[in-house]
C-alpha cells in the first residue's frame, strides 16, 4: 500500500522532534534536512514544518547540471548522489521552498530523501513516527481523501498542494483548522 | 521569400559545417589525433604491438561511448551553461588549485569520511596508474627495445628517453606498474565492498547493477591482471595465453561500460572545477541581495541563469508578490512558503531564523 506524508500544519507545537529524529535516519550523518519555523514569532507560539515537498516535476533536479538528484521510483526526491554532485548549488536557488542544504566542506548538497531506506519498505520517515501532536502523518491516499472529506466545508478552503503550492507535490499540505477558523481540541 | 533570405544571408564557413554533428565531429578529430600520435609514436607504424590489437579496437569503441554520453549530457540547459562559462573562466588564478583539489587529492572526500578517501585514492590512483601505463603501450606511444645486452631503453613518442639497467629499480617499476596499480585497485575496491556490506545508508540505496557491478569489474580486471603475472613467475606461464584473453576481454568491457554507469562521474568530475571558478568568478562580480532581507546570497548571474534553466524546462516561480522566487536568500523562501500557508507575512518579520539544527 503506497503511503504518502501528510502536513497538518496547524497542529503543530514546535517541539522539534521532527529534526531530531531526522539527524537518527540511517543516512542522515546526524544532520537535519527539516525546518521549524515561527509563524509569527513576537506575537504568538503558532510553528509549522518545512520539509521538502518532494515535487512530481522537481526544480532542483531540472536545475542540477550533474544528473546527481535522482528521483525514486516511491517518488521520492533524493538527496545529490554523492559520486555526481559537483557543488554548484544550483538546487539550491532552484528549490521554491529553499530546502536543499549545503556542506561547503563536503562539496556536497544534501536534502530530505523521506528516509528512504525505510519509505521505500513501506515505514514512516523518521519525522512522521516521533511526531507526538500528529501533524506530520504517514497515510494511504484513501485516508487522505477521507481527511479532505472531513474537513472540506465547500469554500474552496482545503489546502492540500495544489493550488497553493508551486507544482504537484508528493507530500501533501493541509491547514484545515487555521483556514476555516475552526480551533482543534485534542 | 525562402530563396531570397538564403542569398541575402551572409554565408558562415566553418569547420563545423563539415561535420554531420557535433558528436561526428569529436568523433572525427579525436580519431585523427590517436592516428597522428600513433604515427608518430610507433615511428611510423614500425613498432606497433599486435597483442594489444583488441585494446585499441576496445579503446576507440570506448571513445564513441564516452563522446555520445558526454554530448547527451551536456545538451541538457544548466550543464550546457556550465561547461560554457566554466571553458570561458578556465584561465583564472584559482584553478591550478582547485583542480588539485578536486580532481587529483579529493579534499572534499576526505571530508566526507577519512575511510572513504583512502578508498577513492586507492582506486583511483590506481586506475590512473593503469591508464598511462596502458594506452601509451596500446598506441605504442611507449615501447622498449634491448640494444645492448641488459639494458633496456625506454622509447616515448619515437624518442630514446631513458637507458635502464635490466634488472635496475626503474626498469623493476616499469615491469611492476601494473601489479602495483592492481594491487591498489583491488585494496581500494575490497574497502568500498566492505563499506556497501556494513554502511546502512549505502546498502538502503545501493543497486547491484548500479553500485556493485563497476567495483566488480575493476575487481576483475585486476584479479585477470595479477593472476598473469603469477603464472608467468610461479607457473611457467601455463595458461597464460588464455588468461590475456580473459584479462583482454575484462578490460574492453569495461572501457566500453564506462561512459555509462557509475564510473562516468570519472570523465564527469572537471565540471566541479568549472563549477567552482563559476561561482568564485561571479560572486566577485555582483552578488545578489535578496529581495527580503537584503542579504547577498548568490551571484546575479547564478540566481538569473537559474531562472533561465527552470524556463527551459517550463518551470516559472515569479510571484504575485512581485519576485522570483530564486531572488530570495534561502531563509526568506522558507518564511516566504510558511506566509503563503498562514496568510501571515512571516518573511517580513525580522527575526532571524533560529532553531533549525538539532544536534542529534
Amino acid at each position: 500500500m503506497k503511503k504518502r506524508l501528510y502536513l497538518e500544519l496547524e497542529n503543530c507545537i514546535g517541539c522539534r522532534s521532527c529534526l531530531a529524529a531526522c539527524t537518527q535516519c540511517g543516512g542522515h550523518e546526524e544532520r537535519n534536512r527539516n525546518y521549524v519555523y515561527d509563524v509569527n514569532p513576537l506575537v504568538n507560539r503558532q510553528t509549522m514544518p518545512l520539509m521538502c515537498l518532494h515535487c512530481v516535476n522537481p526544480a532542483c533536479a531540472r536545475s542540477c547540471p550533474a544528473q546527481a538528484i535522482q528521483i525514486h521510483e516511491t517518488g521520492a526526491v533524493l538527496s545529490a548522489l554523492v559520486e555526481k554532485c559537483i557543488g554548484c548549488q544550483n538546487c539550491t536557488i532552484a528549490c521554491p521552498y529553499g530546502i536543499p542544504k549545503f556542506d561547503t566542506e563536503q562539496n556536497l548538497m544534501y536534502k530530505c530523501d523521506l528516509c528512504i531506506d525505510r519509505t521505500k519498505d513501506g515505514i514512516p520517515p523518521m519525522c512522521a513516527s516521533v511526531c507526538p501532536s500528529n501533524t506530520l502523518q504517514w497515510l494511504t491516499d484513501e485516508e487522505i481523501e477521507a481527511k479532505q472529506k472531513q474537513f472540506n466545508l465547500d469554500n474552496g478552503k482545503w489546502v492540500t498542494s495544489m493550488p497553493y503550492l508551486e507544482g504537484e507535490t508528493n507530500v501533501k499540505v493541509n491547514l484545515p483548522g487555521i483556514l476555516q477558523g475552526v480551533t482543534k481540541l485534542f | 521569400m525562402q530563396s531570397t533570405i538564403a542569398t541575402t544571408k551572409k554565408k558562415e564557413r566553418s569547420i563545423n559545417d563539415a561535420f554531420a554533428s557535433h558528436f561526428a565531429k569529436s568523433m572525427f578529430l579525436t580519431v585523427v589525433g590517436l592516428f597522428i600520435l600513433t604515427f608518430i609514436g610507433t615511428r611510423m607504424f614500425t613498432h606497433v604491438d599486435l597483442n594489444l590489437y583488441g585494446y585499441m579496437v576496445g579503446t576507440i569503441v570506448f571513445i564513441g561511448g564516452f563522446f555520445y554520453r558526454f554530448i547527451a549530457w551536456g545538451e541538457r540547459p544548466p550543464t550546457k551553461i556550465f561547461i560554457k562559462k566554466g571553458l570561458k573562466l578556465l584561465f583564472r588564478k584559482s584553478t591550478p588549485k582547485t583542480a588539485v583539489n578536486h580532481l587529483a587529492i579529493y579534499d572534499f572526500i576526505r571530508n566526507r569520511g577519512i575511510y572513504r578517501w583512502i578508498q577513492h585514492i586507492l582506486i583511483g590512483w590506481g586506475c590512473v596508474l593503469a591508464c598511462l601505463v596502458t594506452f601509451p603501450l596500446v598506441f605504442s606511444w611507449m615501447y622498449f627495445t634491448m640494444e645492448d645486452n641488459g639494458y633496456y631503453t625506454i622509447v616515448l613518442f619515437g624518442m630514446n628517453v631513458m637507458h635502464v639497467k635490466a634488472e635496475g629499480i626503474i626498469a623493476w617499476l616499469s615491469y611492476n606498474a601494473l601489479n602495483i596499480a592492481a594491487i591498489m585497485v583491488t585494496a581500494g575496491v575490497v574497502m568500498a565492498l566492505n563499506r556497501r556490506l556494513k554502511n546502512m545508508q549505502a546498502r538502503a540505496e545501493q543497486k547491484f547493477m548500479y553500485d556493485f557491478l563497476p567495483l566488480y569489474l575493476l575487481l576483475f580486471i585486476s584479479i585477470t591482471g595479477l593472476l598473469l603475472t603469477f603464472q608467468n613467475i610461479v607457473l611457467h606461464g601455463w595458461m597464460q595465453p588464455q588468461m590475456s584473453l580473459i584479462h583482454q576481454f575484462s578490460v574492453i568491457v569495461t572501457l566500453i561500460y564506462l561512459p555509462f554507469g557509475k564510473l562516468a562521474h570519472i570523465p564527469f568530475r572537471p565540471v566541479s572545477v568549472f563549477a567552482r571558478n563559476y561561482r568564485e568568478h561571479y560572486g566577485e562580480q555582483q552578488m545578489k541581495e535578496c529581495k527580503v532581507c537584503g542579504d547577498h546570497f548568490v551571484s546575479v548571474e547564478q540566481s538569473s541563469d537559474v531562472i533561465q534553466v527552470l524556463g527551459a524546462n517550463e518551470i516559472d516561480f515569479n510571484m504575485q508578490d512581485g519576485f522570483n522566487l530564486a531572488e530570495l536568500c534561502l531563509p526568506c523562501r522558507r518564511k516566504y512558503r510558511i506566509s503563503r500557508f498562514s496568510g501571515f507575512a512571516t518573511h517580513q518579520v525580522k527575526v532571524k531564523e533560529a532553531n533549525q539544527n538539532a544536534k542529534g
